[in-house]
């Protein structure tokens, strides 16, 4: 647990540090998750995430214990997301991270991982950009019901709660979302309906 | 209730995600009997939504930890936007921190990659979990956070490192 420190802005009491603490433990790693599907890449993931989580700190006297903060930290990180666009040229924060060019199947024969071809694996994580990509053509808004709903798993109302806006426009940006991404997504959708695992 | 054609199609979303009453799930059921493009437009939608859902949990980067659990501490160049918040301290660490990117950041795509190349030919455990992590994020190396703030010991209030960091 962090200790009390000269350099903090604010003097919290070890109480106060050890619910910060305990808020990180419960929704960082979700908040930077919808963060990283949301933009994309890391560089940009990881400053929605730490963005979100100092306001949280500046905030932590006016948090309640216990509350449940789904909803506050995924429109904190929604509007953070909203403004990294319009501060940017378009193009740049839609992008994936750049593929490292190594030689990965080198490397994997080096330290294989029990359990999963090195193919398997390279397909997979192939799956994973080309399904990142298509996330990244959706509007932001298609996208942050899209990334609730189906990655992070949450109902309609909650979406609706977390994003203030109505139920209605949850079910029809969720299923507008899905539209576009079997489109992008055609061929794989195709084999896996026909029952070949990608 | 009944459902003509453009209607059903319009919720075959929430009727996957079993977000429909009672009524609606069963006009949809049986519009579904009847209507094989909207058969294949709810098969469609199901493999797009497992797809989606299959997606790993994204693993944060090395040094995002100790950043979230410290963050009054100025990490990296990035973080120069939250200066006034934390005084004179962070005034001084951002103009360090601009010097460190001024010194980091021409050979910074290179030395990425050449970090990311270290990373698999070497040998030594230590070097290349260094590597590996220098090479995610070259800000967290330790001559460069001694630099941004000034004060060694800053760096060990982060707290414990994630794993895949170097150990120090
Ligand atoms: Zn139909």
């Amino acid at each position: 647990m962090a200790r009390p420190n000269a350099s903090q802005a604010v003097s919290y009491t070890t109480e106060e540090l050890a619910r910060y603490e305990a808020i990180v433990q419960r929704y960082a790693r979700h908040v930077y998750n919808v963060a990283y599907r949301m933009a994309g890449n890391e560089a940009d993931a990881r400053d929605l995430a730490q963005e979100t989580f100092l306001r949280v700190y500046r905030a932590l006297r006016r948090v309640e214990p216990d509350a449940p903060l789904e909803s506050w930290l995924y429109r904190i990180v929604s509007n953070l997301y909203i403004d990294l666009l319009r501060k940017r040229p378009r193009g740049r924060v839609e992008s994936l991270d750049a593929p490292v060019d190594t030689p990965r199947g080198e490397l994997l024969r080096e330290m294989p991982d029990p359990g999963s071809s090195p193919e398997a694996i390279i397909e997979r994580e192939q799956l994973d950009a080309t399904i990142q990509r298509a996330l990244g053509t959706l509007s932001p808004d298609l996208r942050m019901v899209v990334v609730l709903s189906d990655v992070e798993g949450y109902s309609y109302e909650e979406i609706a709660m977390f994003l203030r806006v109505p139920l209605g426009t949850v079910k029809s940006r969720l299923h507008r979302a899905r539209q576009i991404l079997q489109q992008r997504l055609g061929r794989y959708v195709e084999a896996r309906r026909r029952g070949w695992e990608p | 209730m009944r459902l003509n054609h453009h209607r059903a199609s319009q919720l075959l979303s929430a009727y996957l995600d079993r977000e429909l009453g009672p009524a609606e799930t069963a006009a949809v059921q049986a519009h579904l009997l009847d209507c094989a493009s909207c058969r294949a437009a709810y098969e469609g939608l199901r493999t797009t939504k497992e797809l989606v859902g299959q997606l790993p949990v994204a693993e944060p980067p090395a040094g995002f930890w100790a950043a979230v659990r410290a963050p009054w501490l100025p990490r990296r160049a990035g973080a120069a936007r939250i200066r006034g918040v934390f005084g004179r301290r962070v005034a001084w660490a951002s103009a360090a921190a601009v010097l460190a990117l001024a010194l980091a950041a021409t050979p910074l795509v290179k030395g990425t990659i050449d970090r990311l190349h270290a990373s698999e030919i070497g040998v030594d455990l230590y070097v290349r979990q260094h590597a590996q992590a220098m090479g995610a994020e070259p800000f967290t190396d330790r001559a460069y956070l001694g630099l941004t703030t000034g004060d060694a010991d800053l760096v060990l209030s982060g707290d414990a490192q994630p794993a895949g960091t170097a150990p120090r």
